[in-house]
Formats: structure tokens, sequence, C-alpha cells
């Protein structure tokens, strides 16, 4: 079997997409940065950075730092708010790609009023709520660590919007299936995980936190094997479809996620280094695909063999 | 929000960044530095200022991970690539210093080893909306972004002094490039805090000096450590001449997205270095919110 002829198609919370690789919020922008290094037209879609209903500054700098085989941010949700989004950030995209809103906020009427302007618009294919942001002092950390809160800003959010619903979990949680099953109980379409991991760092010379904000997100290919159990542990939970993420750099690293249960992944902090990787790594799927005899990447999805 | 918040600032479409791999053409010591050139397929050309990101060390047949992140560098040299087959094919040379993993591992690449590369990234220096005598004063590896710069400067006839400065003489990288330009009707004054090279003291000493010269009909572009940018700001603003300088903040992408290089603006909020940067006017920096 050839990589063309295998069919690429997979869906996710009811969005329908040509391909199972997304990329994250938070590291993709708005899209059109990445139109000089990657066709959008050929990765399943994209994750915007995280929107709030006024724009927002994020923290002071040094907002990052570097860590083995991976990266420590706080940003704090930086965006220039839901009205500039609509007017000016979503019309500037070419026609064919699909765009996932992703919306945060500090109480759950802020999520719904976002879900319930945003998800009408022709262009949005869906709605993630970022439950899970590392490093936002009063917001998303609270929602996504406590099911009882959890619960009922699905609940909140699910009652404004009919449209494609995915919650981005937290993975600064003991049990994330609980997590999991507390959305679909409460009406989530689909659960993507995971949002980076709480760290710090420290510089020795100045005897200070690397991060002006002292904690900070984990992310990159040093999260892979706790992203992958999470995703696994979730999957074992929950019928509704899972979204991969964390520290995906291959298409083999992909395929695991899809083995593990997703039904697709999201490509996040690679974009930074590699802004053609996610288009490169949905090829690579297809490849693997043929390779191992599946016409579908759907039929992927939960089919490791653990007996 | 538009003008200093996270919005996709228009980028020249001249120079639309690629993401490619850059072949080492030569890496060698200059000083207590070094000079990396690499030749790089559908390199659309840099305007001075200009940076790339670039893989912290070389890539074998397997992606490097770990350091994960690349680095910003300014383009140093702008370089038709000579030799065999390299019709179309351009060079790009930069300057580093050897400070922690990702630049040792730079060290260590050889010719003809593979080195990724994204760009030419950012926005450079407005040559036209700076007017008067040109003051280059440069310290550290920022220097790289002056050499262009004062070939530009220079063409257009204006007049140009670059003032490089630095702890001795073998911290002045890219040294005699600079003294070379001087058949293009570019003018080097060295300032060394040791006293081996040139004026003995920091790089303010001849700026001083010129600026006096000068006055306020002069543009300072200063490009170095945020303390020696800084001292030139504020030089420039005691004589009322202009200043334009380039910031060097830690980033992860170099375009926009990551938000990770944002720099604290006098009005308030951030201007993210790598889009509306790396080159700003002095008086739009809150100087003291810089990392």
């Amino acid at each position: 079997m050839s990589a063309a002829s295998v069919d690429e198609r997979v869906e996710l919370a009811g969005i329908p997409l040509r391909n199972a690789v997304l990329t994250a919020s938070g590291t993709f922008g708005y899209g059109t940065e990445f139109a000089p290094f990657l066709d959008l037209e050929k990765i399943g879609g994209f994750v915007a950075k995280s929107l709030t209903l006024e724009p927002r500054f994020g923290n002071p700098p040094p907002r990052i730092g570097e860590t083995p085989s991976g990266m420590l941010n706080a940003i704090s949700i930086e965006n220039v708010g839901v009205k500039a989004f609509l007017e000016e950030k979503l019309p500037a995209l070419p026609a064919g790609v699909v765009v996932i809103a992703s919306a945060f906020g500090t109480a759950p009427e802020q999520y719904a009023e976002l879900a319930s302007r945003v998800s009408p618009h022709p262009r949005i294919a869906g709605i993630e709520i970022n439950a899970s942001c590392p490093h936002v002092k009063a917001g998303g950390i609270e929602f996504g660590q406590d099911p009882t809160l959890l619960g009922e800003l699905v609940r909140t959010v699910r009652a404004a919007t009919e449209g494609p619903l995915l919650v981005k979990l937290s993975p600064n949680v003991t049990r994330i299936a609980d997590m999991a099953k507390v959305c679909e109980d409460e009406g989530a379409d689909g659960i993507s995980l995971i949002n980076a991991v709480q760290a710090m760092d420290v510089d020795v010379r100045k005897r200070r936190p690397v991060l002006s904000n002292i904690l900070g997100g984990l992310s990159g290919p040093a999260i892979r094997p706790i992203a992958l159990r999470m995703v696994w542990q979730a999957a074992q939970a929950v019928s509704i479809p899972i979204c991969g993420i964390g520290g995906i750099a291959s298409a083999e690293d992909a395929v695991k996620f899809l083995l593990c249960g997703a039904s697709a992944v999201q490509v996040g902090t690679l974009n930074y280094l590699d802004p053609g990787a996610a288009e490169r790594i949905a090829r690579g799927i297809a490849q693997y695909a043929a390779d191992q005899g599946f016409s579908r990447v759907a039929d992927l999805t939960g089919a490791l063999e653990t007996g | 929000m538009s003008a200093n918040g996270p919005t996709l600032a228009s980028v020249p479409a001249a120079h639309a960044p690629i993401r490619g791999r850059g072949t080492v053409v030569s890496n060698v010591v200059d000083g207590h530095g070094r000079k990396l050139r690499l030749r790089v397929e559908g390199w659309p050309g840099a305007t001075p200022g200009q940076f790339v990101m670039v893989g912290a060390g070389p890539e074998s047949s397997v992606p490097r991970r770990d350091p994960l992140l690349p680095r910003p560098m300014a383009v140093y040299r702008d370089l038709a690539a000579t030799g065999p087959a390299s019709e179309g094919a351009r060079e790009v040379e930069l300057l580093y210093r050897i400070v922690g993993r990702g630049t040792t591992l730079l060290s260590e690449a050889s010719e003809g080893d593979s080195v990724s590369i994204v760009g030419p990234l950012g926005e450079g220096f407005p040559v036209e909306a700076a007017p008067g005598p040109a003051l280059l004063a440069g310290g550290g590896t920022g220097i790289a972004s002056l050499y262009e710069l004062a070939r530009a400067l220079a063409a257009k006839g204006r007049e140009t002094v670059v003032m490089l400065g630095a702890r001795g003489g073998l911290d002045l990288i890219g040294r005699e490039d600079f003294a070379a330009l001087a058949s293009e009707g570019v003018e080097l004054v060295c300032a060394t805090e040791d006293g081996s090279v040139g004026v003995e003291g920091f790089v303010t000493v001849p700026l001083r000096e010129r600026l006096a010269k000068a006055g306020a009909g002069a543009t300072v572009f200063a490009v170095g450590p945020t303390p020696m940018m800084r001292a030139c700001a504020d030089l420039a603003a005691e004589f009322g001449a202009g200043c334009l300088v380039s910031l060097e903040n830690p980033m992860a992408c170099g375009f926009g997205v990551c938000l990770g290089c944002a720099a604290p603006r006098a009005e308030g909020g951030f201007s993210l270095v790598c889009k509306a940067g790396p080159v700003f006017d002095a008086r739009e920096i809150a100087w003291d919110g810089l990392p």
C-alpha cells in the first residue's frame, strides 16, 4: 500500500479533519505567521492562541527559558481579544483552513460568553476550553485541577454553544481519568491533553528564578512520556474523542498518541524551532499507516496491543 | 492594541523568511569569538539589522532535540556564494561567542555540517528615516548587526563611523572586517577597557566625542549589551541626537508566536523584539524592565 492511497481523514469532536495533525494553541499564533513555512491547508487544522474577552498583555520578561529537551514559559495568555480575532485575524486566513478557537477566562461566564460569540462564526470549526494554563495566577489552573470547578465550567460553556466543544486538560492533577470523565459527563465533545507541566528553573549566577513569574509551564519532547501516559489513562476512562498533545516532534511520536487512544494530535513547541513540522508529520503518519497495512489513519486510534 | 500588542506586523514581502539548512562553509576563531559562514540554498537576502534563528549545533541524520531551541543571531555578512556550483546560492555569516551548551555545540560544527536556519526575521534598521552623520556603536556579538548597516549607509554617501567597544583587543570580534570597510568610506574607532587597542574606556568615550562634533543632526545606532545600549541612548539624548537600538531578548521562534521576547514599552505594554524589532527607537523602550 502506498501512503497516497491511505485515507488520512479523521473526526475529532464532530469536526471532520483532512488529517490527524493539528497545531496547539499558543504555539501557532493566529495561523498566518506560518504561511511562509507550510501550507496551512495541508494540516488538519490549528487551535488559535487562547482568547480572552478583552485584549490582554502578558507577563514581564523573562518569559521563557530552555530546559533539557524542552522549554519553560510563562507568557500569561497575551492575546488580541475576541473582537480583533473575529474581525482581523480570522478573515486573513485561507478559506480551507480548519480553525479551532481557544477560550480562556477567570469565571465560567466569561468562557460561556466567548463560546457564544465565537462558535457561530462560519470560520470556526469548534471551541477548545483552556482549563489548564498553568501559569496564570487567577484563572485556568483552578478549573483544570478541581473536578467540581471543571464540571461547572464545562456545563456552563456547553449551555452556551451547540458547536463542537473540546476541553484542554491540565496535567497538574493526581488522576487525569477523573478529569476526563467529568468532561464527558458534562457534555464535552472531546478532550485535548496535555497542557504544559508546571515547572520552574533557577539562574544560579543571579540566584533568581529563570522566569519573572517564578513558575511556568514545561513543554517540548521532555514531557512526551508523561503526556502519552495521561492520554492512555484518559482513553481508558472515556469514550469521547481525545486529541493528544505533548512534545510531539515526529510522525512516530504522533503515532504513539494515536495508538494510545487519541483520534488526532496537536504539535506544539516544535512549531517554534521547525515551523514546517506539522505538515511533515501528517505525511509521515500516512506513510506509517501504509507501511503497517492500515488503509485508514483513523484505524490507528487505540490500536495498541497490550496483551 | 494593534500598535503594541501581539499583532501580525506586516513583514516586507521582499524578504519573506525561509526555513532551511545552512551548510557550514567555515567556522573560525576570531579573537574571543567565532565566525560561522553558512551556505543557504534559496536565501532571499537580508536587510541590515535582520536576524536568523540558528540551530544550537549541527544536525546529524536525526534532528537535534537537546538543546531544543534555536538561537537568534544577527546577520553579520550577507554574501554571494563562491566556488563550484554556487550559482544563486548565498552565504550568511554570523558572529557568536561560546557562552553555553548551544554555542559550544555550534563551535564543534565543521565544514560540510548542516545547521538549521530560519530567516531573515524582524525589521532591519530604517536607514532612510535616520538622518545625518551615522554613529554606529557596538559591543559584544551585537556588532554583527552593524557591518552591513555601515556598508549600506556609506554606499548612500552618509558620513559613517563605527565605534566598537570591548574589554580587550581579542574581544573585538570582526575588527579586521570592519577595518577593511575603510575602502568603502567607513571609519573605524575602537575602544577597549584595558586600553590594548584604540581608545581606553567604554565605547561611550569616542561616541561622546563624535556627538559633540555632529550634534543633534546625527543618528546613533547602538547594538550590544543592554547597559551599553542604554548608555549610548542616554548620550544621544544628551546631545539631542536620535538613537536606534537593536535588542537581543531571548526568543524561541523569532517570528511572532512564542511571545517570549516581549520588551516593555515606555508607554506601557510590550513589543515583540522579533516582529516589531529587533530595532527600536531608544525612547520607545522601558529600559528598567528589560531582562
